[in-house]
């Protein structure tokens, strides 16, 4: 059982990465769910069609296809138009997780925003709301709300999603787990710590999601 | 509703941050990578050749030989990077390290893809087996007139060596990591694992379920038994890396230093004496 | 070349043609692998169902917090503890039998939720009107809930089916020849990932949007009411 000790240092290790990751891939998607959620709602045709594309690729491939794509797929394409698109396996990641799951993000952004009454959108331009100040002061701060406990979900599984960059050689807790099973065949330790840690992580990051979704649903007015 | 303009700023700053990441590492020369202060060396977790131990040291017959060399050429730092053997030399050629310090096999058809340095070591071939050697196996022959599977490491020269004795494409279990033989064998998934000597002897020792096939012969591969000869590995482009360590690889191979690095990791006298037998343009060579 | 099939490098289209038929004998694997997950999440998803709506506490309880458990830890772990752990106390499954494994009991979660969810949309009344006439608890079930039920949980178990086959690539690292594998084989082999990856990327989009247009199809058929017995 000593064995576990020693496994505990190089898996922290794992799990800091894991952490940065899951921040900064959490945080692109969400920018991106924005981005597309909205944009999907756009008179814009342009725009709609775009966020409409963005949002059924990324929805409708596979993760891990995608993450392989990024890393390995496009700095071939990038050699052959002669321009450097080689990233670094945590840009691949981060960038992979977020595009997924701001796309995933994307659907829930633009259903807590449909879900916004239709009088509040006259009411603002009886007021002479600019369509900006509409979108910004009246309707999202009703539609994010609604939006948390889907994004609590999505926060989760993205989490569980960064798993899968071990497979791009990220330090990540898995590939560290993995690194210490090649040296020391002890799977049922390694696998089991790895299995409660991740438990704990995902405990931890749906008791932030909920204080977040508590503090967001001061916003909501009170139904008249 | 208009889209929010600001939708698109945030879109060209994402952009921008994303360019700024991504490191402008071409595939270095010598000096730049000694101006630079750091090379970055791959190992692909293989016991005793190239390999990671928990506390992120690099240890094996390549990297210390590496470390050896990187001292004598001025560059302080070694930046050490894990990844599947398979990934090895497409990650040479991807640029995402400078060399490769897992003691890969040199043959002619890898010689096409990359550069490899004059050989470090020298191995024989192995097989792993279960606990007391149920199937009988011995050699890699026996694959030839039997219906069992066997299992190869993704991208190793094994796979060469078993269409050359003919073993069929669906009785091949591809592995992508040498840990995963123990498993692959000892659960029946495969028959015995084909890899090198040492691989062989070092998985054997670290599980009772498994053991290293006795009264082995190197497979007869044309003619000759097969004896494979590692080296380092460059990408196409840095010939002048290959070079410097090239010298001082042959420099270190006259003395003791080198030779005990080998032994302690388990090499045989025979291992040692036959590396400095072949040079990598006869190994390149049809 | 890879199960039997020699590929073309001549140029990228000949190479795209080439590898075409070895990509396609990697969908059959994942097609198959898909499946067999769903199969395993349906009967282990109603089983925790079943377990979590127990009314002794010393079986619902362990059941919420498997349930908890698996939805709240990846997929590829799960998939790592089941082909290397199990083994090790003498359950030996082969891979493709474990993949699919890890897949039904990361999807049980989800689909005991569905069921739990579809059950209680069952307005009570029905229930109660059942038992006024003297049916049976399990002909109440058999024939009163479960046809309303039906057509009201087939598009989220839809979704996890697509879901499931989007996370079928996972089981590559335990050496299962599904799509992302063999283009990942051909990639290494060849040098050239582009072709064989924007393949796989191009064939899932087009098999994503066959099983939605289907789920949809399914949806509109059943009617919403529930399925008529006679």
């Amino acid at each position: 059982m000593d064995n576990l000790l020693s496994y505990i240092d190089p898996l922290l290790d794992g799990a800091w990465v894991t952490l940065q990751l899951t921040l900064y891939s959490t945080v692109l998607g969400g920018v991106v769910a924005f981005m597309a959620g909205i944009g999907k709602l756009s008179e814009n045709r342009a725009t709609r069609w775009l966020s409409i594309c963005f949002i059924e690729f990324f929805r409708g491939t596979s993760l891990l296809v995608q993450l392989f794509w990024l890393y390995f797929a496009l700095p071939i394409l990038g050699q052959a138009i002669g321009v450097d698109l080689r990233m670094p396996p945590l840009l691949a990641g981060t960038i992979a997780l977020g595009l997924n799951i701001g796309a995933y993000g994307a659907e829930v952004v633009r259903g807590a925003i449909q879900a916004v009454p239709d009088n509040q959108y006259e009411a603002a331009k009886a007021l002479d709301f600019t369509p900006k100040q509409t979108m910004w002061r009246i309707v999202l701060p009703q539609a994010i709300p609604e939006m948390m406990p889907s994004f609590g979900n999505l926060a989760i599984q993205n989490l569980k999603d960064t798993a899968l960059v071990s497979l791009i050689s990220l330090g990540d807790m898995t590939f560290r787990a993995e690194q210490l099973r090649n040296y020391t065949q002890d799977s049922t330790t390694i696998y089991t710590l790895l299995l409660f840690m991740y438990f704990g992580m995902a405990l931890v990051l749906s008791a932030i999601m909920k204080i977040l979704e508590r503090y967001a649903s001061r916003w909501r007015t009170r139904k008249i | 509703m208009k889209t929010p303009r600001i939708s698109f700023i945030s879109a060209l700053s994402l952009t921008a941050t994303a360019l700024l990441f991504s490191t402008s590492s071409n595939a270095a020369t010598l000096k730049e990578i000694q101006d630079k202060g750091y090379i970055r060396i791959a190992v692909a977790n293989e016991i005793p050749y190239g390999y990671m131990t928990p506390s992120n040291e690099a240890k094996g017959a390549g990297p210390d030989v590496a470390k050896l060399i990187m001292a004598k050429l001025g560059i302080k730092e070694i930046r050490w990077v894990t990844t599947n053997f398979g990934s090895l030399i497409p990650g040479l050629k991807a640029d995402r390290f400078d060399m490769v310090a897992a003691e890969m096999a040199i043959f002619p058809q890898r010689c096409t893809e990359v550069h490899f340095s004059e050989p470090n070591s020298s191995y024989g071939e192995g097989l792993l087996v279960a606990k007391g050697n149920p199937d009988n196996i011995h050699a890699y022959e026996d694959f030839s007139n039997n219906k069992l599977k066997v299992a190869i490491m993704a991208g190793a020269d094994q796979l060469e060596m078993m269409q050359a004795l003919k073993v069929d494409d669906s009785r091949m279990v591809t592995i992508a990591n040498n840990a995963d033989a123990i498993s692959t064998i000892s659960t029946g998934r495969a028959a015995a694992y084909a890899a090198t000597s040492l691989t062989v002897s070092e998985l054997a020792s670290k599980s009772d379920r498994v053991e290293a096939a006795t009264g082995f012969k190197d497979p007869i591969v044309n003619g000759n038994p097969v004896r494979s000869w590692g080296g380092f590995t460059f990408a196409q482009s840095s010939t002048d890396l290959r070079d410097a360590v090239n010298k001082e690889l042959l420099e270190l191979k006259k003395g003791e230093e080198w030779k005990n690095i080998l032994t302690g990791y388990g090499f045989s006298e025979t291992d040692v004496q036959e590396s400095p037998k072949r040079t990598t343009a006869q190994l390149c060579t049809k | 070349m890879l199960f039997g099939i020699e590929w073309d490098t001549a140029n990228n289209w000949v190479f795209a043609w080439s590898i075409l038929p070895i990509l396609l004998k990697g969908l059959v694997v994942t097609i198959q692998a898909t499946l067999v997950g769903f199969l395993v999440a349906l009967i282990l998803g109603l089983v925790l169902a079943a377990l979590k709506g127990a009314r002794l506490r010393i079986i619902s309880w362990p059941a919420y917090f498997i349930t908890e458990f698996i939805r709240d830890t990846p997929l590829l772990v799960q998939l790592f503890f089941l082909y290397y752990v199990l083994p090790e106390y003498g359950i030996i499954l082969p891979a493709f039998m474990t993949g699919a494994l890890a897949l039904g009991l990361q999807y049980s979660a989800y689909t005991s939720e569905v069921y739990r969810a579809g059950l209680e949309s069952i307005p009570h009344g029905q229930t109660e009107a059942s038992r006024v006439l003297d049916f049976t608890p399990l002909h109440t079930f058999m024939f009163i809930i479960l046809p309303q039920a039906i057509p009201r949980i087939i598009p989220a178990l839809g979704n996890y089916l697509v879901s499931i086959m989007k996370d079928v690539p996972v089981l590559s690292v335990i050496a299962i020849l599904e799509i992302l594998n063999v283009a990942r084989i051909i990639g290494d082999r060849t040098f050239n990932y582009l072709i064989p990856l924007s393949m796989v990327g191009i064939i899932y989009l087009l098999l994503t949007l066959l099983a939605s247009a289907g789920i949809r199809y399914l949806d509109k058929r059943l009617p919403k009411e529930g399925i008529p017995l006679k």
